[in-house]
């Protein structure tokens, strides 16, 4: 079986600081990590790898510097990795994203799994794994939390509310993976670093993948970020007290003032 | 050895600082500390290949290492020394360990011991000080006595006893400086050896999370194939000639120390609110408590990257250089750690916040690996001997490379770091003409005053270049508007406290203050309190409090 996963370098979402005077964020000089969905996806696919002697690709779409991610997965354990990589992919939203990289795993051949983090703690949009499966004609299940293989057949525990659901898929399949309260990153050994120099990584262009320039960058980013911000702070709370029956009043007294209810 | 690419490097750095996140909490690390500690599965967890492997760094690739550089290792120096300086002394000490076999090694010991550390996860320790011999190793007592059979040397028996060896009770292998009928010497001793014994871990006032212990040694017995090169007598020189390369990593801690020590202040008077205002607002606190020691603890941070990638680049020794590094850096670690206790008031004196455990930690990097007593004393020898060489041009040529630079980046204060080494030169000048150097005070003294002008000149120069290294954390302007002030501190002290030296100590009459140009650096002063009003705003920027 070949895996793939697909992780992205976002910035740290601890560091990054709000512009006071504009109320945007501040991302020059904060460091930049793997997404934490895809470490997880990683980890998972890491696990899939070793119990069924799996080949295993880390791809990620981003700039040169990204090749930072793609270096960690291949130390955790992937066997290669590519870094897709060219400024014409500048300004893609998740629906030129996801055709990128699905331009890519087409590159790379016959693959029985992808996973991908649920979503990226930057854009928080969770768009771009379905977007893969959807370019790739593939099913898919989001919202996964564990995944494993039996015989022919990939096994997912999907979460849903107040749940979650065993589902039995087919390859090949794109799955979207969140990560339990308990996850725990793992981070690879020096050595592990140091050799991972030695195992195979591409960087491909625009070109490499045959990616037509309509559908990449601005161009072919049906949706354009305006602006992020913080949402304004909130104002302190009202109490209602008394019994049920008060509260309730004051409630509907309080909906009626402001327009929320007509009685 | 050439340091490695700058990802790999890094990822390793990540690798060490979400361990460190994961298990060195400041709780454990306060309780480890309160309990005078050795947190043993730490340190084990650490050399685990499939964990950390952090040994592994200096150890050469073909016996089962990855080859380190010299920037390498500063840069996992100083990440350790920020996480703990005591877990850091415990690595380093390996490091140190290790240093003897790779200088003086036969190939078939590296290959030996290289690997077993490499591959067993071996702590080691270096055993060279002793209660009679600590800044002075020729008074080096423990004994290797021949040991002969049939009339042929097979082994030593060493003798006597080692004081404050770090790793000493818990090291698996010990590099020991013995004195042989030959010399002093280097000899390699597995814990377990019958005759010797590590003693009590002692009770410090920091680096608590090190294991500082004495060896005794009675009689124990050492084949002979353990003595490091299979030559007496080259100990001594074996030792010094990594001093470049040690004192590159003790400066890397004073510089870790520093830094965390600030990071904590800067974040805690921006939550700080007294008098109207936050405390990152006020100039009375910042620019006492806060900017001077980022300008100094960046001022080191120059000088040593330009001395680790001399040593990647293949220069050998660098001794004097090393002891600029370690002593530089090292006094700026401990005056910031101190401040940093001043910057917080009450709370800085608690052991809830972390600045009172970094400043007892980092009191020791002004000690270890060479007091900086010596280092002041090493700095003025080496330099010394530079000014007498070139007739007193050495620091003049410095001066009109600084005169260059100015002329292409005003912006970093080459003319400062110019007027300094002017300064400098005259000052050393006038103590070679009034024989002034034999007084050993006014020696230690130049010695504080060279590392001053030779960090300003590395600053400006640093400061100047068209790319940083991933280190440096400032913008263009920032870094440059701190090697400006270095720069003119720089020279300020270096005119004043030079004159006083020499007109203290001097016998015949001297023209001396007028050759510093005292009046040029009076004028370049100017804009110094708005240059550190900037650096204490970005400061503010950088560090921003949550």
């Amino acid at each position: 079986m070949h895996i793939v996963v697909c992780v992205k370098q976002v910035p740290d979402s601890t560091e990054i600081k709000i512009d006071i005077e504009t109320g945007t964020l501040i991302r020059a000089g904060v460091p930049s990590i793997i997404n934490p969905y895809d470490h997880f996806a990683l980890q998972k696919a890491i696990e899939l790898k070793k119990a069924h002697k799996c080949k295993l690709t880390v791809i990620s779409m981003g700039p040169p510097q990204a090749k930072s991610v793609i270096q960690l997965g291949i130390a955790l354990g992937a066997d290669d990795g590519i870094l897709l990589s060219d400024r014409a992919f500048a300004g893609s939203d998740t629906w030129a994203t996801s055709y990128v990289i699905s331009k890519a795993i087409k590159k790379v051949g016959k693959i029985d799994i992808i996973l991908c983090g649920m979503q990226a703690i930057d854009g928080d949009t969770a768009q771009v794994g379905p977007g893969i499966a959807q370019h790739l004609a593939m099913p898919q299940v989001t919202f996964c939390e564990d995944i494993k293989i039996d015989g022919k057949k990939i096994i997912v525990r999907k979460l849903i509310d107040g749940g979650y659901e065993i589902i039995e898929a087919n390859s090949p399949a794109l799955f979207t993976m969140i990560m339990p309260k308990d996850f725990e990153p793992r981070y690879p050994a020096f050595m592990d670093i140091h050799n991972s120099l030695d195992k195979p990584y591409h960087q491909w262009s625009m070109a490499d993948i045959g990616a037509e320039e309509q559908y990449i960058g601005l161009k072919g980013s049906p949706t354009q970020v305006d602006r992020i911000y913080p949402p304004p702070a909130r104002e302190k709370a009202e109490m209602i007290s008394g019994g049920a029956n008060e509260a309730v009043e004051k409630i509907v007294d309080i909906f009626e003032k402001e327009n929320f209810l007509k009685i | 050895m050439a340091s490695m690419d700058t990802l790999s490097r890094e990822l390793m750095l990540d690798s060490l600082r979400n361990y460190a996140k994961k298990n060195l909490t400041h709780e454990f690390l306060k309780e480890m500390d309160d309990k005078n500690e050795f947190p043993t599965e730490i340190l084990k967890e650490m050399y685990d290949q499939s964990i950390l492997g952090v040994h592994l760094l200096l150890i050469p690739k073909e016996y089962g290492g990855i080859s380190g550089g010299t920037f390498d290792v500063y840069r996992v120096c100083e990440v350790l020394a920020r996480i703990d300086l005591g877990i850091a002394t415990g690595v380093f000490a390996t490091f140190l360990g290790t240093d003897p076999l790779s200088v003086g090694g036969t190939d078939d010991q590296k290959e030996e011991w290289m690997t077993r550390i490499a591959k067993e996860n071996l702590l080691v320790a270096y055993a060279a000080t002793e209660a009679d011999a600590g800044s002075d190793l020729v008074n080096l007592r423990t004994r290797a006595d021949h040991v002969l059979k049939n009339g042929e040397l097979i082994g030593y028996k060493l003798t006597g006893n080692k004081q404050w060896i770090s790793n000493g009770a818990v090291a698996d292998v010990y590099s020991v400086l013995a004195m042989a009928p030959g010399g002093p010497s280097w000899f390699m001793v597995e814990k377990g050896t019958e005759g010797f014994s590590p003693n009590k871990h002692e009770d410090k006032h920091g680096i608590r999370l090190s294991n500082t212990a004495g060896l005794s040694f009675d009689d124990a017995y050492i084949p002979k194939k353990n003595l490091i090169g299979n030559v007496e007598g080259h100990g001594l020189l074996q030792a010094q000639a990594v001093f470049g390369y040690t004192r590159v990593m003790v400066a890397a801690f004073g510089l870790g120390c520093g830094w965390e020590a600030l990071e904590v202040a800067i974040k805690y008077s921006q939550q700080r609110i007294q008098g109207g205002g936050p405390l990152s607002d006020k100039q009375g606190y910042t620019h006492k408590l806060i900017v001077p020691h980022a300008v100094d603890l960046e001022a080191a941070r120059a000088y040593i990257e330009e001395i680790s990638e001399r040593l990647d680049g293949g220069e050998k020794g660098l001794q004097t250089e090393g002891a600029i590094a370690k002593y530089a850096a090292t006094e700026s670690g401990n005056q910031t750690a101190e401040d940093a206790i001043q910057a917080l008031g009450g709370y800085g004196y608690t052991k809830d916040f972390s600045v009172e455990k970094i400043k007892r930690d980092v009191k020791i990097a002004c000690i270890y690996e060479g007091t900086n007593e010596v280092m002041e004393m090493t700095i003025f020898r080496g330099c010394w001997q530079e000014h007498l060489k070139t007739r007193g041009q050495h620091y003049v040529s410095m001066a009109e490379e600084m005169d260059v630079l100015h002329s292409q980046t005003p912006e970093v204060g080459a003319n400062s770091a110019a007027l300094a080494l002017r300064a400098l030169a005259a000052i050393l000048e006038e103590c070679r003409i009034q024989r002034l150097t034999r007084h050993q005070y006014i020696t230690f003294k130049l010695g504080k005053l060279i590392s001053f002008a030779e960090l300003a000149f590395i600053f400006a120069r640093r400061s100047s270049a068209d790319r940083y290294t991933e280190t440096i954390k400032f913008d263009r302007n920032v870094w440059q508007t701190m090697s400006r002030v270095y720069a003119k501190n720089a020279a300020l002290r270096i005119a004043i406290e030079g004159l006083a030296l020499v007109l203290g100590a001097a016998e015949k009459d001297t023209d001396l203050a007028e050759n510093l140009n005292l009046d040029k650096i009076q004028v370049l002063q100017k804009g110094l309190i708005s240059d550190m009003d900037l650096i204490a705003l970005k400061l503010k920027d950088t560090f921003k409090a949550k």
